[in-house]
This record gives C-alpha cells, sequence and structure tokens, in this order.
C-alpha cells in the first residue's frame, strides 16, 4: 500500500470518528501548548535576564565610606576616598570605566534668563562611561580640566532646556551658587537605574579638583578627597574576582589591618539579580516539567484510544489481511492514524501556543518569545509522542491472527 | 488430464487442548482442477472451515503440504501468503464482512488497494465487478443501506475485482433466506461457467446442488467425493 493510501486511510478513520478523534487531540493540543508556552516563557525570561545583567546598572559597583561607623577605641573614623583609588581601580582587568566623584544636591544653577536647582557633581572623564550617557554637544571633562582646576561644566540636556532655551550654551557662562564656570558641554540626563531623587534630568557636572576647590571644599582629612566611586564591569568580566581586588585596593589605601573589618561598603545588585536568574530558570525548568506530563499524559490518551480502536477494528483487521494487507501495511495504517491525531494536535497546539504568546507580549510580568526552535522541539515532542504511544496498538493490530480477527464480535 | 490447480497431501490440523489434542484434519488429501466448482459438505466441527482457510493461506497445516498453481504454501513467508491471497485468492464470508463506514465501491476495491504494484485502473475493476454482480447502480451506497443479498454480491464483487483463480466461500448463503441464496448461487454458478474456480462450504443441500462436484467431511477425513455428469 503506498503512503499515501495509508495517509488517506488514516485521515479517514479519523474523520469517521470526529468526536473521538477532537477529545484525543485535545490532550496532545493542550500537552503541546503548555510546552511550548512554558519554554517560551523560559526564554523569554532567560533573555530579559540577560539584558538585565549586561546593563550597566547590573555591571555596576559603588562604593561609600562607612559613615555608620563610631569612633571606638580599635577603629578610626571612616574618611573619604582618594583620586589615587579610583585610578589603581581603572586599572583592575575586567573594568569597564572606574569613576571618583563629589556631590551637591539641591544646588542653584543660573544664567541670564532665569534659575533652577540641580544636582551638582565634580567628576573625572570616565563619569559619563559609566553612567551609559553620551555627548550631545560640545566636549566631556578632561584630565586637564581637572590638573588645572578649569572652571567649566558640563550640563544635562534637561539644564539646555531650562536655563539656555534655544541658545547653543557651549562657551556661554553659567553661574553655580553664584561663581561662574564656562558651558563645555551638552550631554544625556544619566542611567535612570542609578537614581538621585529629585531633579532627576537637571545636572551640572565639574572636573573634580574645581568642583572641590570652588563649591563643594575640600576635607580636613584627605587632600584630593573622592566621597563615592563608581565601578563598570565589562560585560561578562568576573566580578567577584573584580570585588576581591577592590578591596586588597581599598585595604592597603585606607591601611585596615588583616582582619579588622572594612569602613567602607561595597553595593552591587548583582547578587540578587543572579539569584533572581536562577530562581526564574528553576520556575521555568518546572513549568517545562509540567508540560512535559500533559503532553505525556495525552500521549497515554492517544494510545488508549488507538487501543480502544484496535479491538473496535479487529474484524476490519481480519478482513484486511484476508485481502492480502501485509503485516506492515496494518502496522503503519495503525501507526500513521496516531502520528496523524499528534501532527495535527501538534499543529494546534502551536498555534494555541504562539497565540498566548502575542498575548502575553502586552503584559509586563510575563515575557515569552517566539523561536523556531523551540516550536519545532514542541512539535517534535508531540511527534515523538505519536510514535512511542501509536507502536504498542499498531503492533497489536498487525500481530492479530486473520482467523481469529474475523471470528470477533 | 489437466494439471490440478490445487494439491492437497495428507493434510492435518491437530489442536492442543490441554491434555488431549483435537484432529480438526486428519490426513486429507485432495485434488482440485481449474474451473471445478466445488461444494464441501458435512456436520458442524467436521473440519471445512479449517480446510478452507489453509486452501486461502490463511492458516498453514500441522502436517502436510498444499499446492497451488505448484507453489507449496506451508513454506511460504507471512509477506508472500499476503500477496497470494491478494492475487489468488477471493473470500466471500458468511457475514459478509464489510466495512459499514464504507461505500459498496470504497469496499469493492479493497483488495486492489493492497495490491503491487497498485493497479492504475482500480475505479474501472470496481465498477465491473459491481456490473457483474448486478449492482453498478449501488456503487455509492453503504452496507446499512443494502439488503442481505446485496450486501453479499458486494462481496462477492470484492472478491472478483482482483481476478483471482479461486473463489473460497464459506457459507456464504447462511445469513440469507431461500430465494436470496438460489440468487446468490445461480450468481457463483454465471461466474463458474466464466472460468473461475469455485470452492463453497455449505450446510444445505440445495446449496451443493448448485456445485459439479460435492465432497463431504467428517470428524477431519474426507468420507465421500462425487463428480456430476456433465449434463
Ligand atoms: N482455534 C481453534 N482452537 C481449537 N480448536 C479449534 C480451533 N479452530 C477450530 N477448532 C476445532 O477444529 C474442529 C474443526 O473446526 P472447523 O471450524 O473447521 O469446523 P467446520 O466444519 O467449519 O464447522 P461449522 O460447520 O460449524 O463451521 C472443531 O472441532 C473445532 O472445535
Ligand atoms: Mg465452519
Amino acid at each position: 500500500m503506498s503512503p499515501l493510501t495509508t495517509l488517506g486511510l488514516a485521515a479517514s478513520s479519523l474523520i469517521e470518528r470526529p468526536l473521538r478523534t477532537l477529545l484525543t487531540s485535545l490532550g496532545i493540543i493542550i500537552g503541546v501548548a503548555a510546552v511550548y508556552a512554558m519554554l517560551s516563557i523560559g526564554e523569554g525570561t532567560k533573555r530579559e535576564v540577560e539584558k538585565q545583567l549586561s546593563s550597566m546598572a547590573s555591571r555596576s559597583f559603588t562604593i561609600w565610606p562607612d559613615w555608620n561607623r563610631r569612633r571606638t577605641s580599635q577603629s578610626k573614623p571612616s574618611f573619604p576616598f582618594k583620586e589615587s583609588d579610583v585610578e589603581e581601580i581603572r586599572n583592575i582587568a575586567g573594568v569597564f570605566a572606574a569613576t571618583g566623584s563629589l556631590q551637591r544636591n539641591s544646588t542653584t544653577i543660573s544664567t541670564e534668563i532665569g534659575d533652577t536647582t540641580a544636582n551638582f557633581l565634580g567628576v573625572d572623564p570616565d563619569y559619563l562611561k559609566s553612567g551609559g550617557q553620551e555627548m550631545l554637544a560640545g566636549e566631556n571633562i578632561s584630565y586637564t580640566d581637572i590638573e588645572q582646576s578649569a572652571p567649566v561644566v558640563v550640563i544635562s540636556d534637561g539644564i539646555q532646556k531650562t536655563l539656555f532655551k534655544n541658545q547653543d550654551p557651549i562657551g556661554l557662562p553659567i553661574k553655580v551658587n553664584n561663581i561662574t564656570f564656562t558651558v563645555k558641554g551638552v550631554t544625556t540626563a544619566p542611567d535612570s537605574n542609578i537614581s538621585f531623587g529629585g531633579n532627576a534630568d537637571m545636572f551640572v557636572w565639574a572636573p573634580t579638583s574645581s568642583a572641590r576647590n570652588r563649591i563643594i571644599g575640600g576635607n580636613p582629612y584627605v587632600r584630593n578627597h573622592i566621597r563615592s566611586i563608581r565601578v563598570i564591569g565589562d560585560i561578562g568580566a568576573n566580578f567577584p574576582q573584580i570585588e576581591q581586588e577592590i578591596n586588597i585596593i581599598m585595604r592597603r589605601s585606607r591601611d585596615i589591618k588583616t582582619g579588622a573589618p572594612p569602613d567602607y561598603r561595597i553595593f552591587s545588585s548583582r547578587g540578587w539579580q543572579e539569584r533572581n536568574a536562577k530562581s526564574q530558570k528553576t520556575i521555568s525548568y518546572l513549568l517545562a516539567a509540567m508540560g512535559a506530563i500533559s503532553l505525556l499524559v495525552g500521549g497515554v490518551g492517544v494510545m488508549n484510544i488507538m487501543l480502544v480502536s484496535v479491538t473496535e477494528r479487529t474484524r476490519e483487521i481480519g478482513l484486511r489481511m484476508a485481502m492480502g494487507a501485509q503485516k506492515s501495511d496494518i502496522m503503519s495504517q495503525f501507526l500513521a492514524e496516531a502520528l496523524l491525531i499528534c501532527v495535527l494536535s501538534g499543529l494546534i497546539g502551536l498555534g494555541a501556543g504562539y497565540g498566548l504568546s502575542q498575548i502575553s507580549l502586552g503584559s509586563e510580568e510575563i515575557k515569552m518569545v517566539f523561536s523556531s526552535k523551540i516550536a519545532l522541539l514542541s512539535f517534535g515532542s508531540a511527534l515523538l509522542i505519536g510514535v512511542i504511544f501509536g507502536f504498542l496498538p499498531a503492533r497489536r493490530a498487525a500481530r492479530l491472527n486473520p482467523i481469529e480477527a474475523l471470528r470477533h464480535e | 488430464m489437466k494439471l490440478p490447480l490445487i494439491k492437497c497431501n495428507d493434510l492435518t490440523k491437530v489442536y492442543k487442548m490441554g491434555q488431549s489434542e483435537v484432529y480438526a484434519l486428519n490426513g486429507v488429501s485432495l485434488e482440485i482442477t481449474k474451473g471445478e466448482f466445488v461444494a464441501i459438505i458435512g456436520s458442524s466441527g467436521s473440519g471445512k472451515s479449517t480446510l478452507m482457510n489453509m486452501l486461502g493461506g490463511l492458516d498453514k497445516p500441522s502436517s502436510g503440504e498444499i499446492r497451488i498453481n505448484g507453489e507449496n504454501l506451508s513454506t511460504m513467508s507471512g509477506k508472500k501468503l499476503a500477496q497470494f491471497r491478494n492475487v489468488t485468492i477471493g473470500f466471500v464470508f458468511q457475514q459478509f464482512q464489510l466495512l459499514p463506514k464504507k461505500t459498496a465501491h470504497k469496499n469493492v476495491s479493497l483488495p486492489l488497494q493492497y495490491r503491487r504494484p497498485k493497479p492504475d485502473n482500480i475505479d474501472a475493476s470496481v465498477k465491473k465487478g459491481l456490473e457483474m454482480v448486478g449492482l453498478a447502480d449501488r456503487a455509492a451506497h453503504r452496507p446499512t443501506e443494502l439488503s442481505g443479498g446485496q450486501q453479499q454480491r458486494v462481496a462477492i464483487a470484492r472478491a472478483l475485482v482482483g481476478n483471482p483463480q479461486v473463489l473460497l466461500a464459506d457459507e456464504p448463503t447462511g445469513a440469507l433466506d431461500s430465494k436470496t441464496s438460489e440468487a446468490i448461487m445461480t450468481l457463483l454458478q454465471d461466474l463458474n461457467r466464466q472460468g473461475i474456480t469455485i470452492i463453497v462450504i455449505t450446510h444445505e443441500d440445495e446449496v451443493a446442488a448448485y456445485a459439479e462436484r460435492v465432497i463431504e467431511f467428517r470428524d477431519g477425513e474426507i468420507i465421500s467425493d462425487h463428480i456430476k455428469k456433465a449434463a
């Protein structure tokens, strides 16, 4: 019997029993849709996590002096960092950017047009790089500016809009607490993941030295002090290793004895993000396992109905054998039936799964992605179920004795 | 002297039932020539169906050999036997054995679906088959829409459609009334006149009367074998 005839035979037998076919396929449809949905949720979550883990915020460490430490007999009070600390950290392998900054929130900024409150920071050239910011006009602060304590600033585009209207601000004067600086460049506001509280898009950046000397003031204990350090690792860098090296540099620089607690703190969002990613991965495996189980149950349903079908059609099988059907003809007839039902249900299940993933695109909590790999995997599993669970009934049919089969009631 | 189409030599069939053995056939030797119309009679359990299943390649003897067209059925592989059934034999059953959800046309085409290589004029052959049994106008009907006699005629058309050399009918009139039985037997007689060898199992003497040769079985053995004088 030709494969096409066999397929036609299988199809007509499914069509002759529409309700049974529908009910049987339901198990596989749900199974495939579940496997597809679960895998694509898993994949979506994975991509989301990867995106998070490669973002600037998740690759960053922020180092602060531990201001909560009290003076005791064993420990000195905490004190700010030095500019040289930043330079040492910048040289660690896998560090993309390291920047030290001084900060003064709620500073009054004014031009001829008006005034506003903004965040004023003393920074080095790495600062913009570490915040994922881009220059919109003019130039970034340079090391020469720091050396010369130049009275220049870079402003955020928010400041440009408010205080310069439509003018090109480059080279124009701007007053910070009534002290005059010259605008050197305009840049975007920093990554929103790094919070500055209010005034989220109002920023003025000056070279560390000029900010210290002209606005913020020096520190009695540390020359050229820095209030906080931000470190960004390369994508895929060894973050624990970087953190360890930062600790070595800091302990040496701050003269902390071996075994003594540090007087600074390193903040990293990476830890909880990695834990989060891991638990999401576990959840998606769990869901995929559930999908696989429903597929399995669907497969058992197919086997059950095929066994019933073989029993019901025993006389038909005997007749076909008497008419010259070979064992292989009978075998392929029933196998084709099981496969066809699984393939069709698999396709419908895929459609349902895809529909679900389209709906989920609008939702924030669930991220599903369409990938042909996942589609193939879930469809393939339906096919596999068809072969595995169709085999036993088909073999039983092919092994029937024609004489007994013809006598079957 | 014509060469025998079917030649059975000392056939036995033994069924083991626990300790005891049942001889369904006990040393049957038989020759049937091409073109004969044979009736096999005998009481219930005498081995008629057992012999017929062996002639049709559905069963194998415990000992002895069957040759049809010189080929030994007892040593054929399952695959060869299936092909043999398809090409050489046409079966007619007491219970018709039609597929209830298929039309008469589909039912008749069944043997041709298993023919290798696939014949390219299946529809024409099926039409011809249905014409031979006088049911050309019922091709699209399902078995439930046909009378018993019509169903058996569809079954006969199915047995004939592959141009077999032998038609084996196990009580073909067993489920029919006497008038319909007559019609079926007349049909078989016509077919026999066109050259096909026919072997019919029956309980009824009226049915056996249509045959040229009557073989009687008792307890797995042939007890008589009469050939009627040609008219
Ligand atoms: N599968 C089997 N297992 C055991 N015994 C069997 C089997 N098939 C047939 N027999 C026995 O073989 C003997 C012959 O059976 P067979 O069917 O050939 O009889 P029959 O002449 O066709 O009878 P009937 O006229 O009732 O159809 C019987 O005694 C029967 O019980
Ligand atoms: Mg019988």
